[in-house]
């Protein structure tokens, strides 16, 4: 065990919260706890994995591991007890998480509200599962709480009282956030409600958390507050500037909810931070972050999850304490490194099977990272729920069929066994999209093969496997299913509903659109899709066509796909780096610029810039944009070769050959960088011996790749 | 009060509910599953409670007397209530063989699995049910071993009126239970 770093930790959750949104607030002095806070400790970008869905996501942050490896693979899973669906539960994790490692050590530890928190786990502290909050009748009816929400069982009358429902919202809650309550026709617009039950839920979860800081000795705690996530899904598309087909009254209504849910949350952060004391470590992370701007989504695909669409691939981390440092930026954080992280802070040792870093970057000083082969298989209570507790959807399924055979049950309903069927598809389809994330290709493969075969009419499973196949090097076959898929029948493309139609203030929750099933397209609607450019499939027939080495017809697809989607991810990278091959350097830069304003921390467009900038010989400017790409993304190798390029030309020879060094210590392979090297070391300043090594290195390689180019 | 007979089909809940009514408790049966080869002296069950799940309130008729509720279904059990319940338990291979027995007889389609995944998911099922029920304050457990009641009757009839706080004719529920009815019985080992 090392030394440890932090007394206590506290871990703060807010999905969905978005350094965009953010930064205006803390400029304008709205969120004074956070500016404190971020002036005291370091802040970043926290990239998220995908599929970017919440219940993954935050049992990779609680895990340090993905979702593979963890097993929370959506929102929805089949329910054994009833035959049909039921949110994701803790007896689904397979892997400890951070209070689990915690209570095997001995620290006293709390979770509340985590994503698959249901049933509560017994550990050594309090656990308040995620369903506590829901109200789940009228104020004036009885309200239980569900079995399993509280951990030890005897507090949950105490916790019970501590929940606060939605009639509860007053008018003193709502007219700060929206002043013009009094014009909305209640009738016909559910904002209101919408909001009292985001905004009473939330609360329930902050009075939970304050009572433990208040009345129980803590080590450890961590808390989810969901209220940014649920709020933003509701009212975003009325968040300024104001959205092209937004009736202007009703974007004055709502137009200062997003902001008013990151204000409220600053206000319970400095509750938190007072109860917390100043000798605690502080962790505010969150899974993703939420389009806010011109990137806002025009309307959420039909399709379960659908509104994961509006989220980003940056969350925020922000992080203060003892051997912190202090007013700093870190770059290159994932949200699987937050458990990592806290080890160390605790000076537990990291295991090696989980697959994020420590943020030693974090730190005043590097610490000492200690590492075990896994925490999975060390011995001691964990406060997890007995492994036999976790029953497998199909044996669940068997189980109730020989029920049913019996004569003692009654056969399911066919929407129980849609909604089984769906949730059961989605989970393969989330882990099959996970490996993909893992560059797990043959794994995914597998599942997106068996996908395609069972649902043939699903393009979304297409196009995941044609991407597949592509990262496989099967050009062809990734090329036969491109064709199937432009020629494919409507049904199942993707429909999309309106970001937000008129008398409706709130788009669907995660967990809501989660359950959707898939909706059947009418035929005008058919046909209108029918109609529609699959950009999607050209952008992949792009990529295609650019690795055959047909740029002009890789140039055709791609602007194919940008006139039918211009916000398409990567895809402008893609016509940039096409440009690049065609010498076309004006319009390089353009699209680089693009895929910039579109996201600003995209380490490919920086790097792309800082060759573009290389062919102009403006080659201050290419080291400043290749130092922004590897300071996004350090491991990047191009990134720091292009880096060196730079300032070899500017006569910076000894960071040059460090960053050519840097560049071959990740792809030795890099031919390129052997004979920079070589030429450096030449100078009469530098290493001949070292020349000659990598002048060898480069001839060799030169000689290898002639051989195996074909006659 | 609710009285409930439970666990898994085929596990002695039938029996239990013929030694009840024996020994006086009011039953709630419909008597719409007749007496057949896998159960002679009938199921005692009540046709309704199936749709417990959708209709939890339809408990209520149950006030005051004794019901068979299936382990499947206790998950629906509504909180408003009071609960004793005696929770029938028997190996589950003889389980299995018993619902194999019977399901072959009813001419329908169980699980499409085979025994010992059957067996395996049987018991996650109970796990669960255990750890349901252990959370449920407004209930109360008695775990009854089907073989001791063979073995025992008459201890075993003490025990159940001692759990359920009720004067019973014991002698009548003991008088119940008959040997020859045990089949699907599992080789001592």
């Amino acid at each position: 065990m090392s030394e440890p770093l932090a007394r206590k930790v506290l871990l703060i959750g807010w999905d969905a919260a978005d350094w965009k949104v953010i930064n205006p607030l803390l400029d304008q002095g709205l969120m004074p706890t956070l500016d404190d806070f971020v002036n005291h400790g370091v802040i970043g970008n926290l990239a998220t994995l995908r599929p970017v869905l919440s219940p993954m996501l935050w049992n990779s942050i609680a895990t340090g591991k993905r979702p593979d490896k963890h097993g929370i693979l959506g929102f929805m899973e089949p329910d054994p007890q009833t035959g049909g669906v039921r949110p994701v539960t803790s007896t689904s994790r397979k892997v400890k998480a951070i209070w689990n490692i915690l209570t095997q050590r001995g620290y006293k530890t709390h979770v509340l509200g985590w994503f698959a928190g249901h049933p509560a786990e017994p550990i050594n502290g309090i656990s308040v599962s995620d369903l506590f909050p829901y109200a789940v009748g009228p104020l004036d009816k009885p309200w239980p709480l569900p079995p399993g929400a509280v951990h030890p069982e005897n507090m949950r009358d105490q916790f019970a009282a501590l929940r606060m429902h939605p009639a509860e919202v007053g008018e003193a809650a709502i007219l700060p956030w929206v002043p013009r309550a009094a014009e909305i026709d209640q009738e016909k617009d559910k904002g209101l409600q919408s909001f009292a039950k985001i905004l009473s839920e939330n609360c329930s979860i902050h009075n939970a958390a304050t009572w433990i800081l208040q009345n129980e000795p803590w080590d450890f705690l961590a808390v989810y507050y969901n209220g940014i996530d649920h709020f933003c899904h509701g009212f975003m598309n009325y968040h300024p500037p104001r959205m092209e087909g937004i009736p202007e009254q009703r974007f004055e209504i709502y137009k200062d909810v997003v902001n008013g849910a990151y204000r409220f949350h600053d206000m319970m952060l400095q509750t938190l931070l007072d109860l917390a004391g100043p000798d605690t470590t502080v962790i505010i992370v969150s899974d993703h972050g939420f389009h806010s701007d011109h990137l806002r989504p025009r309307g959420i695909p039909l399709e379960p999850a659908g509104p994961a669409v509006q989220h980003r691939q940056f969350g925020i981390v922000c992080m203060k304490g003892d051997h912190i440092k202090q007013d700093e930026r870190i770059y290159g954080a994932t949200l699987l490194d937050v458990t990592p992280t806290i080890l160390t802070l605790f000076g537990l040792p990291v295991g090696e099977d989980m697959d994020g870093r420590v943020l030693v970057q974090a730190f005043e000083q590097p610490p000492k990272v200690a590492r075990i082969p896994s925490w999975e298989s060390e011995a001691g209570e964990c406060g997890m729920h007995p492994a036999d507790l976790r029953m497998d959807p199909a044996a669940a399924q068997a189980v109730l069929q020989q029920f049913v055979a019996l004569g003692y049950i009654q056969p399911l309903s066919e929407d129980q066994e849609k909604a089984v069927a769906t949730a059961v598809r989605e989970q393969q389809y989330n882990l099959a999209r996970a490996y993909l994330d893992s560059r797990r290709y043959s794994e995914a493969l597998t599942i997106f093969e068996e996908l395609t075969t069972k649902w043939a009419d699903e393009a979304r499973f297409m196009q995941h496997l044609a991407q597949c196949y592509l990262a496989l090097g099967r050009r062809a076959e990734a090329k036969d299913l491109l064709q199937r898929l432009l020629v494919l029948k409507p049904k199942a493309r993707a429909a999309q509903k309106p970001a937000q139609a008129e008398g409706e203030a709130q788009a669907p929750t995660e967990l809501e659109a989660a359950a959707l099933t898939e909706t059947v397209v009418s035929p005008e609607a058919a046909s209108e899709e029918n109609s529609k450019p699959r950009p999607w499939a050209d952008l992949l027939m792009g990529i295609i066509h650019f690795e055959e080495g047909d740029m002009d017809a890789a140039l055709a697809s791609l602007l194919k796909a940008e006139s039918a989607d211009p916000h398409l991810p990567d895809l402008h990278l893609r016509i940039g780096e096409t440009y690049l091959r065609q010498k076309r350097t004006d319009d390089a830069d353009r699209a680089f610029q693009h895929a910039l304003e579109i996201d600003g921390d995209s380490p490919e467009a920086h790097l792309g810039l800082a060759v573009v900038r290389l062919r102009q010989r403006r080659n201050e400017e290419a080291a400043e944009q290749a130092l922004l790409a590897v300071g996004l993304q350090h491991f990047l190798p191009l990134g720091h070769f292009y880096l060196g390029v730079a300032l070899a030309r500017l006569g910076h020879r000894e960071r040059s050959a460090l960053a050519f060094e840097t560049a071959l210590s990740m792809l030795p392979g890099l031919m390129a960088a052997h004979r920079w090297l070589a030429a450096l070391y030449t100078h009469p300043t530098g290493d001949l011996e070292k020349a000659t090594r990598h002048r060898e290195m480069f001839l060799r390689m030169r000689r290898q790749r002639q051989t195996k180019a074909p006659a | 009060m609710i009285t409930i007979v439970s666990g898994l089909p085929r596990s002695g809940t039938s029996l239990m509910m013929q030694m009840l009514a024996a020994g006086g408790v009011p039953i709630l049966s419909d008597g719409e599953r007749v007496p057949d080869a896998d159960n002679p002296r009938g199921y005692c069950e009540w046709e309704r409670i199936k749709k417990l799940p959708q209709d939890p309130v339809c408990i209520a008729e149950a006030e005051g007397k004794a019901v068979k509720v299936i382990s499947q279904l206790l998950f629906a059990l509504p909180a408003d209530r009071e609960y004793r319940i005696v929770f029938m338990e028997r190996p589950l291979e003889e389980v299995v063989a018993s619902q194999a027995e019977m399901i072959r007889r009813r001419g329908t389609s169980g699980a499409a699995v085979p025994q010992a995944a059957l067996i395996a998911g049987l018991r996650a099922h109970l796990n669960q049910v255990n750890a349901g029920l252990v959370q449920r304050r407004e209930l109360l457990v008695h775990r009854q071993e089907y073989h001791q009641v063979l073995r025992d009757p008459l201890g075993s009839s003490e025990n159940i009126q001692s759990f359920l706080g009720l004067s019973l004719n014991t002698q009548a529920m003991a008088r119940q239970v008959d040997p020859s009815l045990y089949r699907n019985r599992t080789q001592p080992a």
